[in-house]
């Protein structure tokens, strides 16, 4: 997978680059700014790019404005924003595109599950902090469709809103695939929505419901 | 140029014009006096002649004064037209019939008609008066009647055959028999008293209407009136009494024209009322006197039969004894009766000063109880703030420009402190006496009202300065949070990165890769830690566990400039040892960073019960306190805690922070 990464703190970026190699991924491109990605994206065709979502000038939302930039010049292209605190408002309506992905950045030490949503990223899937997820279904009222999932729909709910598959939920929770789908199933109807085979517009419908949901 | 031209031209003929007409009745005067002299009363002769003449100079002044008031140019074309009409040509027929020169009967008939234009002149005078307009247009038809009337009077009277004892010859030369002349004189005189009538009438409907100076003017005009009225009916009726009586006459007679001049040019330098006021308490003391003389002298005189220089002295001796206790009540009635509206304005603001103990009035309302009571709507009433010294008005909006040209001021004290200033507009001295006196009254709700103000801006200013530091925190928290995030949380997840790609070099590469990772992580941690460290310590000088004095070399240790610290020994509060150590800190980076000074002194002192810190540097000066800078964020620190900062700053003089915090004695 060949991956651009914008950073502007040069430890980190160099941490990432390694990273990335280490999992045997091509790192075409390193930046300290979001000015440059653009013309960066257009001239290495990457995969994958994966932005710091506060740089320069006013280390504000400079990462997630060129991830939207981004997203609309190269539809297909694959985005994971990395960011030091959770955000839902920006990430929300970004993630429903598909093929993007917003991240706290120490994920990044869980090498394999950061790799595995960067793949999944670059692919056209999606990935969501579990934090995000988190703060998503948290603080919800009584009489909440929520509240009538088990524990158990309620992870799977949260893996999905994440972005992962029905294979990856069932690895991550050492479970088999059937037994997730018939969870899936159950969840959507209790739910009351429109159960896709479709991944990412699976996610769509669960981001759609938590956050037109969310109190 | 021609603007200016055709100004001086305008100006000399309204200079030019009245002082001509005023010489023409000089000189016809003068020539009337000589005419006269001896052919007629003297006393007569010269009255008449100094009537017209102040009659003339009054109207010449107010002419050249104000050329648009109509009052000053009829005063000056009817004073000439009595000159020469009734005085010169009275004089001429006298003369000439006495030393049998021609035009006895022109003379005599000029003089006999002199009368009728003199009262048309009084009928637009009294319409008129004071600024040359009639009071509302429903008088209009009233000059009318008097003119028609006059024309109609005119030929009536003097070329009527009745016309006999006027003249010399005992016969009106100029009667026209075939002319109904009966029947115009009593339409004529019936039009033309009427509107004499109607004029007076027009006056009294003015006064009633007027205020302010208007009412002034028409005072003055209405003094001399009410003289004339009673002293030309007593000279008719005590004419052969006394001859000495004619001098009431002529003082009534040009009392009227100087009156209305007084009231035209110089209203507000005399007080008509004290005039007024004098002359009812002095001329009713007198009257009262002289009966009493007269009754004394008279009971006395009959009861006793004693010798005259006997009842004399008693009767004198009555007067002298009744003259203060008389004058004293008299006084009194009139005050009572004269000034009423001060009484009652006066009244009034006590009344208001019981509703605002009862709290039913508001001591804001101080300011509409003085426009009403002193009918002035623009008067206005700032208050005195000591502590900023400034003028703000009662809503505590600071007052602008006070020297307004047009309103008189009136400082407000109260034992011996202003407290505020009352705007007026320019008043007589009666009015000025009246606003003082309600002041002095309501001087309590002028203090309340200013003690008001002084709360109200104190708690706007504390709101402010609350929510001044309430947004310094929440920007320390922002900031804070910006060097937690972008500083140590980075710093931590480099070396988680660093670790994994050290757990990965050990599986894949040489132990001496893994262990350079490593070490390159180690440095990071330090790093981190010392990151952790200052941010720490901005958020509370552990310095100042210390003291003041420790925790301020500490900080001069900390600046590449020379610091010259001093500092006591002795603990304060936290709080005010916490804001000193900020006002250090902060005097400190504004000298290095901003002011580039080469020497800078920072000292702590303790002076009666305050602790006073100074920064003093030697560098380019012109600092300010622009909101949300850290002087301003000091200043509201210092004032939190109850204290002052001030900032010297000239450019190029250096800067002097110095700021007194309250410690305690």
């Amino acid at each position: 997978m060949r991956i651009v990464i914008a950073e502007d703190q040069v430890l980190l970026r160099a941490g990432l680059g390694r990273l990335f190699a280490d999992g045997g991924h091509d790192v075409v491109a390193s930046l300290g700014d979001a000015d440059s990605l653009p013309a960066t994206v257009s001239s290495t065709d990457p995969d994958l790019v994966v932005v710091d979502i506060r740089m320069p000038p006013t280390f504000t939302d400079e990462g997630a404005r060129a991830a939207r930039e981004l997203k609309r010049l190269h539809p297909s292209l694959g985005v994971l924003v990395l960011s030091q605190h959770i955000e839902t408002t920006h990430t929300i309506d970004l993630i429903s595109l598909g093929g993007f992905g917003y991240l706290l950045k120490d994920r990044v030490l869980e090498v394999d599950d950061f790799l595995s949503a960067a793949e999944r990223v670059a692919r056209g899937g999606s990935a969501l902090d579990p934090h995000v997820v988190a703060t998503l279904l948290s603080g919800r009222r009584g009489d909440d469709p929520l509240a009538a999932l088990t524990d158990r729909e309620r992870t799977v709910l949260q893996l999905m809103a994440e972005g992962l598959t029905n294979t990856g939920i069932a690895k991550r929770l050492h479970l088999s695939e059937r037994t997730i789908e018939a969870h899936v199933r159950h969840l959507f109807t209790k739910l009351d929505m429109p159960d896709s085979e479709d991944d990412h517009r699976r996610v769509r419908a669960v981001l759609a419901h938590l956050s037109a949901t969310q109190p | 140029m021609r603007r200016r031209h055709t100004e001086a031209v305008r100006r000399l003929y309204v200079t030019l014009v009245p002082g001509l007409l005023l010489g023409l009745t000089v000189v016809s005067e003068v020539a009337a006096v000589l005419l006269c002299w001896d052919l007629t009363s003297r006393f007569n002769t010269v009255m008449y002649a100094v009537s017209a003449v102040v009659m003339a100079g009054a109207g010449a002044l107010v002419a050249a004064r104000q050329p648009g008031n109509p009052i000053g140019w009829l005063f000056c074309v009817f004073a000439l037209l009595n000159a020469l009409m009734g005085d010169a040509a009275l004089g001429w027929g006298l003369r000439a019939a006495a030393e049998g020169w021609p035009g006895v009967a022109v003379g005599e008939w000029l003089a006999t008609t002199s009368w009728l234009p003199s009262g048309l002149g009084w009928i637009l005078t009294f319409l008129l008066f004071p600024d040359g307009h009639l009071p509302s247009r429903r008088w209009l038809p009233v000059p009318w009647l008097g003119a028609v009337g006059f024309v109609l009077a005119v030929p009536g009277w003097s070329m009527s055959p009745d016309r006999t004892g006027e003249f010399v010859s005992g016969r009106n030369p100029l009667a026209v028999e075939a002319l109904p002349t009966d029947a115009l004189l009593s339409v004529g005189m019936t039009l033309f008293i009427g509107a004499l009538l109607a004029s007076a009438a027009s006056l009294v409907v003015r006064f009633r209407r007027s205020t302010g100076d208007e009412r002034q003017q028409l005072k003055w005009f209405a003094a001399a009136a009410a003289y004339a009225s009673v002293a030309l009916p007593t000279t008719f009726v005590l004419w052969s009494v006394t001859p000495g009586i004619e001098l009431l006459a002529a003082t009534a007679i040009t009392a009227l024209p100087l009156a209305a001049c007084v009231a035209i040019l110089r209203y507000r330098l005399y007080d008509i009322d004290v005039i007024v006021d004098r002359t009812v308490v002095y001329g009713t003391v007198t009257g009262m006197l002289a009966a009493t003389y007269g009754l004394t002298t008279l009971v006395l005189g009959t009861r006793l039969r004693t010798g005259s220089g006997w009842v004399t002295a008693a009767a004198t001796l009555v007067v002298a004894v009744a003259f203060r206790p008389l004058r004293d009540r008299v006084q009194d009635v009139v005050d009572r009766r004269f000034h009423r509206a001060r009484y009652q304005a006066v009244r009034r603001m006590a009344d208001f000063l019981e509703a605002l103990r009862a709290g039913r009035a508001a001591p804001e309302e101080v300011q509409g109880v003085l426009r009403e009571l002193t009918d002035d709507p623009r008067l206005e009433l700032v208050v005195f703030l000591p502590e900023s010294q400034l003028y703000v008005d009662v809503n505590g909006v600071p007052a602008a420009d006070q020297q307004d040209e047009q309103r008189e001021r009136i400082d407000v004290e109260r034992a011996g402190l202003p407290i505020g200033r009352v705007l007026h507009r320019a008043a007589t001295q009666q009015d000025q006496t009246l606003l003082r006196s309600l002041i002095e009254t309501g001087g309590l709700a002028i203090e309340i009202s200013r003690l008001h103000v002084e709360l109200r801006r104190q708690l706007a200013e504390v709101q402010e300065s609350r929510a001044r530091i309430v947004n310094a925190g929440t920007e320390e928290r922002r900031r804070l949070e910006r060097d937690l995030h972008d500083g140590a949380q980075q710093r931590l997840v480099s070396i988680g990165l660093a670790l994994r790609h050290a757990q990965h070099q050990l599986g894949t590469s040489t132990v001496e890769h893994a262990t350079r990772t490593l070490d390159e992580a180690i440095v990071e941690v330090k790093l981190a830690i010392d990151e952790l460290r200052e941010l720490a310590r901005g958020l509370s000088p552990a310095q100042l566990d210390a003291g003041l004095a420790p925790a301020f070399l500490d900080l001069a240790r900390r600046v590449s400039v020379r610091v010259e610290v001093t500092a006591p020994r002795e603990r304060f509060d936290r709080g005010i040892e916490a804001a000193a150590y900020f006002i250090g800190c902060e005097g400190l980076t504004n000298a290095v960073k901003h002011a580039q000074a080469t020497s800078i002194s920072l000292s702590a002192r303790r002076e009666d019960g305050r602790l006073i810190v100074t920064v003093i540097d030697n560098g380019i000066g012109g600092a300010t306190p622009v909101p949300g800078s850290g002087l301003s964020g000091l200043s509201d620190r210092v004032a939190a805690l109850g204290g002052a900062l001030r900032i010297d700053s000239r450019r190029g003089a250096g800067t002097t922070l110095t700021a007194e915090l309250p410690c305690g004695s």
